[in-house]
């Protein structure tokens, strides 16, 4: 409704602006969708208006007007508030994305502090595949690496992680890593993505390595079936190490009540410090120091598509890539001096 | 003159299927087999009364199809709705498919196109964000309603590989949704208050039933073609198509909610049991790819313009 009462007065402008431009029918066409884009940018900046109306609406209505159509719009503008009313077709969501923007960035550059180090290895264009260790049991590292290259890399690219199957499983953070661009992890998705000429970022060790115990921190798992190199080879696209140190310690495992998780379709069931003892503060993840950090990328394309036939080539450099991330990992620690102040 | 027999006349596809027919190619290309005969406005339609169910059903298919030189069938007699006497429904669509496959196998039937559904891939979190048609149908599923559409299209393929002058097309079409629609899910856009489980928003494709009707007639000029996905232009997650409606929504924790739905259902006042709400947690998208390869098929329709095309149909008022 708003969008047609605000495209009246710019139809009325162009209108007296004809007489004294004949010529361009183009020219005014072009100005005309200028004038558009601006209008949608406009719209887009203030989301929390509808919202707001709402709410006063529903206020000075009193308790009278609470009625269910109104409660409906109430939620109806409080969802908006926050969703887009399209996602892309993989159910990545541009206004969720903003919305859980300032969190996300108060998590990157106050809390867990960031570093990152050579992004320039990310491609700015075409596919790549970045593979990074896991670790600290909800999946907070991927959203971090996924802010590293949004961030830090001047391509701005979205980097769309593959997540868990556990986690795709669990509610409210399916919907909030899938409409932050994160997919299941699967063959058919890597692959699509990639041939599609998008950069994906996986951690191989799944489930092994989100949920290792604190004595085990920062020593790689066993690297799946090597499913990530037979999508890369089939794809010829390259392979970008990540070293990400600082994860291990937000949330120490000390210990594990698997028989707890088990009704709850958990695969885990961790014990840290302060979960479950604390409560809903047990969830706070420990202020730690971060650096994420990008490694040479491993180009395949020498293999060619057919070498992903070949289990033995596969496994060699799943455990190649496997031995060079944890070289990073090492040399990262190695230098580090404090889990706190790095 | 070859013709083209429709089962299920009466069902919401069959039927404007059955008219759209009529249309293109005549009322005498056309035949409709179903157990209640086509609206009197289709005038010259010929219609023979055959119940699926019934055991030697095949046998007077076999006549009926010699007898009217029947060369291609539409099977659309299936239930959109479940059903809450599960066992006629599974006579209708996995007895039915298998007395219409045999049927047409003797009667020498070039073609026999099979209306399915997307659904019959399964609602799960391990699903990829595109199914293709590779994608083995969840032959498993808790649900008796795909159960019986899996079984239908096994017994359609099960014949066509043993006689193979039968051609099999099966289309799986996504969540019809548009002017005219009446089933299990509308019931629930009818309310005021709609459950769904709490912490899900996932991806559903609603298509237009004009782009299924394109994209069966596509489908029949091209011939057999094995299985095809029939998916709408665009996705929509669920929470904004509710929104859009206008629902108010009111989540409940996923646990409590399927044995809450199954208890609704068995007391006759569910609109369909718990494990529909798989669908309500995980995505089933299904790729059509192949559609527009094969058939040629676009879409017209986005999942939004199909839910906005039902909301102006079914509420009148508020647009």
């Amino acid at each position: 409704m708003s969008a047609q009462a605000k495209v009246v007065p710019i139809a009325g402008r162009r209108r007296s602006k004809r007489p004294e431009e004949p010529a361009g029918e183009a020219a005014l066409s072009r100005r005309v969708k200028e004038l558009e884009a601006q209008l949608s940018d406009v719209q887009r900046s203030k989301p929390g208006e509808s919202l707001l109306v709402a709410l006063a609406r529903a206020l000075s209505a009193g308790a009278g007007g609470m009625t269910w159509t109104n409660l409906a719009r109430l939620q109806r503008a409080f969802y908006f508030a926050w969703h887009s009313e399209q996602t892309d077709e993989f159910g990545a969501d541009a206004r969720f994305a903003e919305a859980l923007e300032p969190f996300l960035e108060f998590l990157y550059a106050m809390w867990w502090r960031v570093e990152a180090t050579g992004t320039e290895h990310v491609p700015a264009s075409g596919p790549g595949l970045v593979v990074a260790n896991h670790s600290g049991v909800l999946p907070y590292d991927g959203l971090m690496l996924q802010l590293a290259i949004r961030h830090e890399h001047p391509a701005r690219r979205l980097c769309r992680m593959l997540a868990l199957d556990m986690f795709a499983l669990l509610p409210v953070l399916a919907p909030l890593l899938s409409k932050s661009g994160s997919l299941r992890a699967s063959p058919e998705n890597a692959e699509r993505l990639l041939r599609q000429g998008e950069l994906l970022g996986v951690f191989p060790e799944g489930v092994k390595g989100v949920g290792k115990r604190f004595r085990e921190r920062y020593k790689l798992a066993r690297f799946g079936r090597g499913g990530f190199v037979r999508v890369a080879l089939r794809t010829g696209a390259p392979i970008i190490p990540c070293a990400i140190v600082g994860a291990e310690e937000i949330h120490p495992v000390i210990g594990k009540a698997d028989w707890l998780g088990r009704p709850f379709g958990l695969p885990y069931f961790p014990l840290t410090p302060t979960f479950p003892w604390l409560g809903p503060l047990g969830i706070v993840p420990l202020p730690t120091k971060w650096s994420i950090d990008f490694g040479e990328p491993v180009d395949l394309s020498e293999y060619g598509p057919e070498g992903a036939e070949d289990p033995i080539l596969v496994n060699r450099i799943s455990e190649s890539v496997r031995a060079s991330l944890q070289r990073m990992v090492d040399g990262r620690l190695a230098r580090r001096r404090s889990v706190w102040f790095g | 003159m070859a013709r083209i027999a429709i089962t299920g006349t009466a069902s919401f596809l069959g039927s404007r299927l059955l008219r759209r027919l009529v249309a293109a190619r005549g009322a005498d290309a056309v035949l409709a087999v179903d157990i209640t005969p086509p609206p009197t406005t289709l005038q010259g339609v010929s219609h023979r009364m055959v119940d699926l169910t019934l055991p030697g059903a095949d046998r007077r298919l076999v006549d009926v199809f010699r007898e009217e030189a029947v060369d291609t069938v539409v099977h659309a007699a299936f239930f959109t709705t479940p059903r809450r006497d599960s066992a006629y429904a599974h006579e209708l669509e996995s007895i039915g498919t298998l007395h219409l496959a045999a049927g047409a196998a003797a009667a020498g039937v070039r073609h026999l196109l099979l209306r399915s559904f997307t659904a019959v891939y399964g609602a799960r979190g391990q699903n990829p964000s595109f199914l293709t048609e590779e994608r083995k149908p969840d032959a498993d599923s808790r649900l008796a309603w795909v159960r019986d559409k899996v079984e239908a299209e096994a017994h359609a393929f099960s014949f066509s590989r043993r006689y193979p002058g039968l051609g099999v097309s099966v289309l799986r079409f996504a969540a019809l949704l548009g002017p005219g629609v009446h089933t299990f899910y509308t019931r629930l856009l009818g309310r005021r208050v709609v459950t769904v489980p709490l912490g899900y928003d996932p991806l559903v494709q609603l298509l237009h039933p004009d782009d299924a009707l394109d994209a069966i007639m596509l489908a029949l000029e091209k011939g057999p073609s094995g299985v095809i996905n029939v998916v709408p232009r665009a996705t929509i997650t669920l929470l904004t198509a509710l929104h859009l409606s206008d629902k108010l929504v009111m989540p409940v924790p996923h646990p409590a909610a399927y044995p809450l739905a199954d208890l609704w259902w068995a007391s006759g006042v569910g609109e369909a049991p718990g494990g529909f709400l798989d669908y309500a947690r995980f995505a089933c998208v299904a790729d059509g790819a192949k559609a527009s390869a094969e058939l040629g098929f676009a879409a017209r329709h986005s999942s939004r313009e199909a839910l906005e095309s039902y909301l102006a149909y079914r509420f009148p008022e508020a647009a």
